[in-house]
């Protein structure tokens, strides 16, 4: 029994460490943006708070970090949406439609997931570019459905797949079309699923960089994941508080989102990835 | 009549999958192929196409910065990939045990896969500043050493603070992978290793461990393709510096097309996509051989 107890000790201070570790980089971020100086832990410094970094950050025009938030919400919502819209009919013709092949665009998907970033995004300025999109939502959101669509057709595929068959089958035998019964019955009965689904898509969405600083040049359609690595202040040295200010700003919502549905984060996340 | 209508069934099927299709080739195969196509020309802003073949491969053999980047790529993912998976593995068996305070460990965990890897990369080079940075401060405090290190201006200290903000942010993620496979794990087996009188250490080596191997392949491959194309975070914390010792393959593809150089660029992208490839193709044949075995 002695054994069993001292496990529990290690685990309860393995516990305390991981939280350390996982939160001490943010409570770190979010005490410099209300600190009055950035070296509060310098000897002699000293904690002061102040709201000054926020406010800095919201109304600095030539910060553009409303706008960027703006953006970054537009693009990542219209991305998720579309993604899961185009990714749900297919979910159920792989689940539910004996057409050959289905395998392979499973794993032709999962390929396209395994693709460095890098690899499109020359050629998806050029094609940008060639268009007059640069600067425009759909420059962001058009590669950010395509990229995002492969966790959102497995993650979906997996939902999918635990719906029993005799519901839609019912439907069928009523006189549904497979488009009427994917509708009317099997987006109702995953509907929990659909939503962790448009969750995940919409974070990586909302925390991609590379396209949006290929793709964007300036304020107008600027994602904030680009206006942080932008960041520069008025004087050359970086402007600590207001940099951690904006980015205290830019995790509210997704660690609030991260909060609230924990568990279909989680849910969502092991579905497309193990296979119970 | 029967032939009719199965063939129209078939039809319907493909149209369900048509538009993700169509989206994925125009945005990913297409650009793909097009980045492959680029690589074999001399494409440089304000100077006429011209098809080279091979000659931006060639370049690229006997070019210092490249061989520097491919080295620091693959040095970041034997680095960080191991300490990700050890890492990931602890968490999820912290996170697996019953406890009041599961639910909110398991929101604790979650955040720093949430947060944007350009938010992490400014959060870790504040962390690094030489004067009052967090890391300084520790290491003075706990008397590590005698004065400051000088975190990113130097190779091996940038280096340091890249795995750390790379490990930081995914551990969360293979913890969630590995807690996944540990509830997958009858409970049976546990209770009848107890009876058998094995200690703990026995019951992880021979029940969890075994069992979590699909887990970890998976987990393995996930990890190691993002670590070699990482980009946000170098782009951030060290924008490949000092002296473009942290300059990964995709920073330094990005460099050469920002720089004006696409054809020179996409080689670089060939490559790594070439790597990338090869290794997600070796571990799905491990994985499957691994699975027929057993």
């Amino acid at each position: 029994m002695n054994g069993e107890r001292r496990i529990g000790m290690l685990h309860l201070a393995g516990a305390v460490a991981m939280t350390i570790f996982c939160l001490g980089p943010i409570v770190y971020m979010a005490l410099t943006a209300m600190s009055h100086r950035p070296d509060f832990l310098a000897p002699g410094a000293g904690f002061a708070f102040t709201a000054a970094h926020f406010l800095e950050v919201l109304r600095t025009e030539s910060l553009h970090f409303p706008e960027y938030f703006r953006n970054s919400l537009v693009v990542s919502g219209f991305s998720a949406a579309f993604s899961v819209s185009v990714a749900a009919p297919a979910a159920y013709a792989v689940t539910r439609l004996a057409i050959p092949g289905r395998v392979a665009v499973l794993f032709a998907v999962l390929a396209v997931s395994m693709f460095p970033q890098v690899s499109l995004v020359s050629y998806l300025f050029k094609l940008m570019s060639a268009m007059g999109w640069i600067n425009t939502y759909a420059a962001l959101v058009l590669p950010y459905t395509a990229w995002i669509l492969p966790l959102s057709l497995w993650i979906l595929t997996s939902y999918f797949s635990r719906v029993p068959r005799d519901i839609d089958r019912a439907a069928l035998v009523d006189g549904c079309g497979p488009l009427e019964a994917l509708w009317k019955v099997i987006v109702p009965v995953a509907a929990p699923g659909i939503f962790s689904t448009a969750l995940l898509a919409f974070i990586f969405a909302f925390n991609e960089l590379l396209f949006a600083l290929m793709l964007t040049t300036d304020h107008r359609a600027r994602t904030i994941p680009a206006g942080i690595a932008l960041f520069e202040g008025l004087h050359g040295e970086t402007p600590w508080g207001a940099v951690m200010a904006a980015a205290t700003l830019t995790v509210v919502p997704v660690v609030a989102l991260t909060l609230v549905f924990q568990r279909r984060i989680i849910q969502g996340l092991t579905r497309g990835a193990v296979k119970e | 009549m029967g032939e009719d209508r199965s063939f129209r069934d078939l039809l319907r099927g493909y149209s369900f999958i048509a538009p993700l299709v169509a989206i994925l080739l125009a945005f990913v195969f297409v650009p793909v192929v097009g980045t492959c196509i680029d690589s074999l020309y001399r494409e440089v802003t304000f100077l006429p196409r011209a098809f080279i073949g091979l000659g931006n491969y060639q370049s690229l053999a006997s070019d210092p910065g490249f061989r520097q980047s491919l080295r620091f790529t693959v040095l970041f993912v034997l680095a960080s990939v191991p300490l990700e998976l050890v890492l990931g593995l602890s968490f999820a068996l912290l996170l697996h045990r019953p406890s009041p305070a599961r639910g909110a460990l398991r929101a604790c965990v979650l955040i720093p896969w949430a947060v944007p890897a350009a938010v992490s990369g400014k959060v870790f080079e504040l962390i690094c500043n030489f004067q009052y940075g967090l890391a300084n401060y520790l290491v003075q405090r706990i008397g590590l050493t005698d004065g400051p290190v000088n975190w990113l201006g130097s190779t091996g200290g940038a280096f340091f603070a890249l795995v750390a903000g790379d490990v930081w942010k995914t551990a969360p993620f293979v913890a969630i992978l590995f807690l996944a496979g540990l509830s997958a794990i009858p409970e049976d087996l546990y209770r009848q290793a107890a009876v058998d009188r094995a200690g703990p250490v026995q019951r992880f080596a021979r029940i969890t461990l075994p069992l979590l191997r699909p887990v970890f392949v998976v987990a393995l491959l996930f990890r190691t393709i993002d670590a070699l194309r990482v980009f946000d975070l170098v782009f951030v914390l060290t924008r490949g510096g000092p002296g473009g010792s942290t300059t990964s393959l995709s920073l330094y593809g990005y460099d050469a097309f920002t720089g004006g150089d696409f054809g020179y660029g996409s080689a670089v992208s060939v490559v790594l996509f070439l790597i990338a490839f090869t290794l997600s193709v070796a571990y799905v044949r491990i994985g499957r051989f691994g699975r027929e075995l057993s």
